[in-house]
């Protein structure tokens, strides 16, 4: 007897093992988040214990330190390969939220993420997006080609039925892989309860404040909340009307701010 | 049983039928819109000088508000007091029909609306034949903008008919039809009273009302192997199991090999000592002998095996904007398996709109046609007709480096011939309100029955048994299985329905008390 959680957590440990048979060199991009957190956890779940591929943290130097502590902690207890990757030329050029959000944004995590791909060469990269999240995200395939200049032909996707997958590509597509793509940020947090899975401690409130979505210290804000544990958040979001990512400064900028930064290769 | 919370919903229909309105209007009504982005579209419609749009919540892109279309599919969620729904929009445009099938194929039910002014369009049967090729049967017909028709129920009537008229041959009953205004919000949430001559539920009611009850695990064992793990110094077989349970012990025998074995141990990370897992769980599968197959593989209970195939009847619709063509080898990929596939004969080519027949024995499908293919396989593969096993009788076809269509299987060829099924008789029996019921509707190709201790029991007991035959080439069977256990048989013919009542006479020789099934 299967519930939703459990579908969901099925559905998911088939992507993983689908991606990782059928691609090479693969990456996952960690945010320090609780999605990309539960998607380790997944990972584990699918793998037997295992991470079978490096996480990916594309840091932009603005991170809250707590973040980066709780980082650097859970890598070293997962037996995880933890690649850091940052833009170095635009951040010793003065990168910074001043020059707008949306041009920070794209210079310090897309450019960040494409460089350390580069680097590395890998095809392909887990991303812990959520449907819910946002509009532009609500589009997205699970395995999502990318071209060679890392953009997202949202007007032209793929079909992509019954959990078969586009696999198939030319040799300078980039693919991307949604494995929680079909969670909800209320699936995330009971999913987090029932599997006592440890997050970042930013998440749960002090002092009358705490984070609902984790980003760069000048773009993020906290949100007015006593809940100081995962039953309490739980019982919070049942009753929140305000989008989850509203503390978050970029999404703000104009209309279409998630869709441009998307189509170009942010996560 | 598997029991889901949540239900999928696709809402199909023909553009500018009022889709994205309708859903807006659910979220609206079902109190799921944020404060935050209500207050943000308000604010944009105004700034384009036009009233509240609902359409804005979902077409999220900066073209398809422009352009007031939907380009790609989206999932948004909205509850009831009953369960959560994920409710998946797909577009109506023609030129986005893959978007509109990637959207629908994941889906539990669907909601085919109709404008009730305009009737069916080309779209509007389009999709409706979409959902019967994807295998949704619990629809919703909402006839919508009745607001523009007075709310005339003549009006509503005559689109109803057409649209029954077009569904019939399709197989597909709604389950309700339903007058509705989304603009204006009659009959979604609840009634307003503008129908009064309408007395059946709310599109909500409707919803609410579908059942999300699959029964994958009642069916027979299908486990495709999709990849081998040697990361702790032995073999692990990676899979999720499509249909059925298993249980460590249990015989097992591979497609298309042939390989047997038994299952030697079930694991999931941190959970040891798993005795037995069903339909929908993600494993890894250890055996008691060395094997060595592949991904693609699919393991079954021994005896009751899925038929190695060379040959597949299907009906497929084709999206790409290259033609399907006769004589090229294409990639079919079903479940965990790709094959090269020839495709040797488009016996029917039609036009997936009228679904009138434009050509016997095409040369080629062009892009949003459907036909009935022959393929001819590469090698045998372990498939299924869409009707026995719908996750190992539906596919896609890759077209050089894109998925370019897809279809369900209609007949499943061999060149050895069909093997013999054996059928354990507790699998199939089912005690219903109204008494024992062994259902051979859906079962195809020859069969033996296993008989069980529990079925002879219960006509021990007095109990009948009621069987169920999907057409009288199946009495054959039925009948040896009478005489080999010395039970009484009767006909019974209602309608269409063949089927035969089984019971133990008076005077009949004793039951074996236990011990195992006699064949």
């Amino acid at each position: 007897m299967l519930d939703h959680l459990d579908e969901l957590e099925n559905q998911s440990i088939y992507i993983f093992r689908e991606a990782y048979r059928k691609f090479e060199n693969l990456a996952m991009l960690y945010s320090i988040g609780k999605d990309s957190t539960t998607m380790i956890h997944l990972a584990r779940k699918a793998f037997f214990g295992r991470i079978p591929f490096p996480l990916v943290h594309v840091d932009t130097t603005y991170k809250y330190p707590e973040m980066i502590a709780y980082r650097d902690r859970m890598a070293g207890e997962w037996e995880a390969n933890l690649i850091v990757g940052k833009n170095e030329e635009a951040i010793k050029a003065g990168m910074g939220p001043e020059k707008g959000r949306l041009v920070c944004c794209e210079a310090l995590k897309t450019q960040g993420l494409s460089k350390v791909i580069d680097e590395h060469g890998y095809k392909g990269l887990f991303l812990g997006i959520r449907r819910d999240e946002e509009g532009s995200r609500a589009k997205e395939r699970v395995f999502s080609p990318r071209d060679k200049n890392f953009e997202w032909a949202y007007k032209d996707q793929p079909p992509e039925l019954w959990d078969q997958f586009n696999t198939s590509f030319r040799e300078d597509t980039h693919i991307r892989i949604h494995p929680i793509l079909g969670w909800t940020e209320l699936n995330v947090w009971e999913y987090i309860q029932r599997e006592k899975i440890e997050i970042c401690p930013l998440y749960f409130a002090r002092e009358g404040k705490r984070f609902r979505s984790l980003g760069c210290m000048p773009c993020t804000g906290p949100i007015i909340s006593d809940a100081d544990s995962v039953e309490k958040i739980i019982e919070e979001l049942k009753t929140l009307r305000t989008p989850e990512r509203a503390g978050r400064a970029q999404d703000q900028e104009n209309a279409y701010a998630m869709q441009k930064l998307r189509a170009k290769g942010y996560m | 049983m598997s029991q889901k919370d949540t239900l999928k919903i696709v809402i199909v229909g023909h553009v500018d039928h009022g889709k994205s309105t309708l859903i807006g209007r659910l979220f609206f009504d079902t109190g799921s819109i944020p404060e935050v982005r209500y207050r943000e579209i308000e604010e944009l419609c105004k700034r384009q000088g036009r009233s509240f749009e609902f359409a804005y919540l979902m077409d999220a892109l900066e073209e398809e508000r422009d352009q007031n279309v939907t380009i790609d599919t989206a999932q948004t969620f909205f509850k009831t007091k009953k369960r959560p729904y994920v409710i998946i929009d797909a577009p109506g445009h023609r030129e986005f029909l893959k978007n509109m099938i990637t959207g629908a194929a994941s889906a539990d039910a669907a909601i085919l609306l109709l404008d009730g002014v305009e009737g069916v369009r080309e779209q509007t049967r389009r999709h409706a034949y979409m959902l019967s090729l994807l295998g949704i049967r619990q629809v919703i017909v909402a006839v919508n903008k009745l607001d523009m028709a007075g709310y005339s129920q003549r009006v509503f009537q005559a689109a109803s008919n057409d649209i029954l008229a077009f569904l019939h041959p399709l197989g597909i009953v709604p389950s309700y039809i339903i007058p509705i205004s989304a603009s204006e919000g009659e009959n979604i949430a609840k009634s307003l009273g503008k129908t009064p001559w309408y007395e059946g539920p709310s599109i909500l009611d409707a919803l609410d009302n579908f059942k999300n009850v699959r029964d994958e695990e009642g069916m027979d064992f299908r486990f495709p192997v999709q990849d081998v793990y040697k990361f702790d110094g032995y073999r692990r077989y990676a899979g999720r199991i499509e249909t059925g349970s298993i249980a460590v012990g249990d015989e097992v025998v591979f497609t298309p090999s042939g390989r047997r074995t038994a299952v030697k141990s079930i694991e999931k990370w941190q959970k040891p000592d798993i005795q037995k897992a069903g339909a929908g769980e993600c494993v890894g599968l250890t055996f008691e002998d060395e094997v060595f197959v592949e991904r693609g593989e699919v393991l079954a209970r021994y005896g009751l095996a899925p038929t190695p195939a060379d040959e597949l009847r299907a009906s497929v619709f084709w999206l790409s904007n290259n033609p399907l063509e006769k004589g090229k080898s294409y990639k079919l990929k079903l479940a965990t398996v790709e094959v090269d596939a020839t495709l040797v004969d488009i016996e029917e080519r039609f036009n997936s709109s009228s679904l009138e027949i434009i050509e016997r024995h095409a040369r080629q499908l062009e892009t949003t046609e459907a036909g009935n293919v022959i393929f001819s396989l590469k090698k045998p593969i372990a498939a299924e007709t869409y009707v026995e096993n719908a996750r190992l009788g539906r596919f896609v076809l890759e077209d050089g480096m894109i998925i370019g269509g897809g279809g369900i299987i209609r007949e499943v060829r061999s060149a050895e011939g069909t093997p013999v099924r054996l059928l354990s008789l507790d699998e199939r029996l089912a005690t219903e309100p109204d008494g024992n019921q062994v259902d051979l509707t859906n079962l195809y190709g020859e069969v033996k029955f296993a008989v069980t201790p529990h079925f002879l029991s219960l006509l021990a007991k007095g109990d009948r048994v009621l069987f169920r035959l999907r057409d009288a080439s199946q009495i054959g069977p039925v009948a040896l299985l009478a005489f080999e256990n010395n039970l009484g048989f009767t006909f019974r013919r209602e309608r269409d329905e063949v089927s035969v009542v089984f019971y133990r006479e008076k005077a009949a020789s004793p039951v074996p008390a236990s011990g195992e099934p006699v064949i």
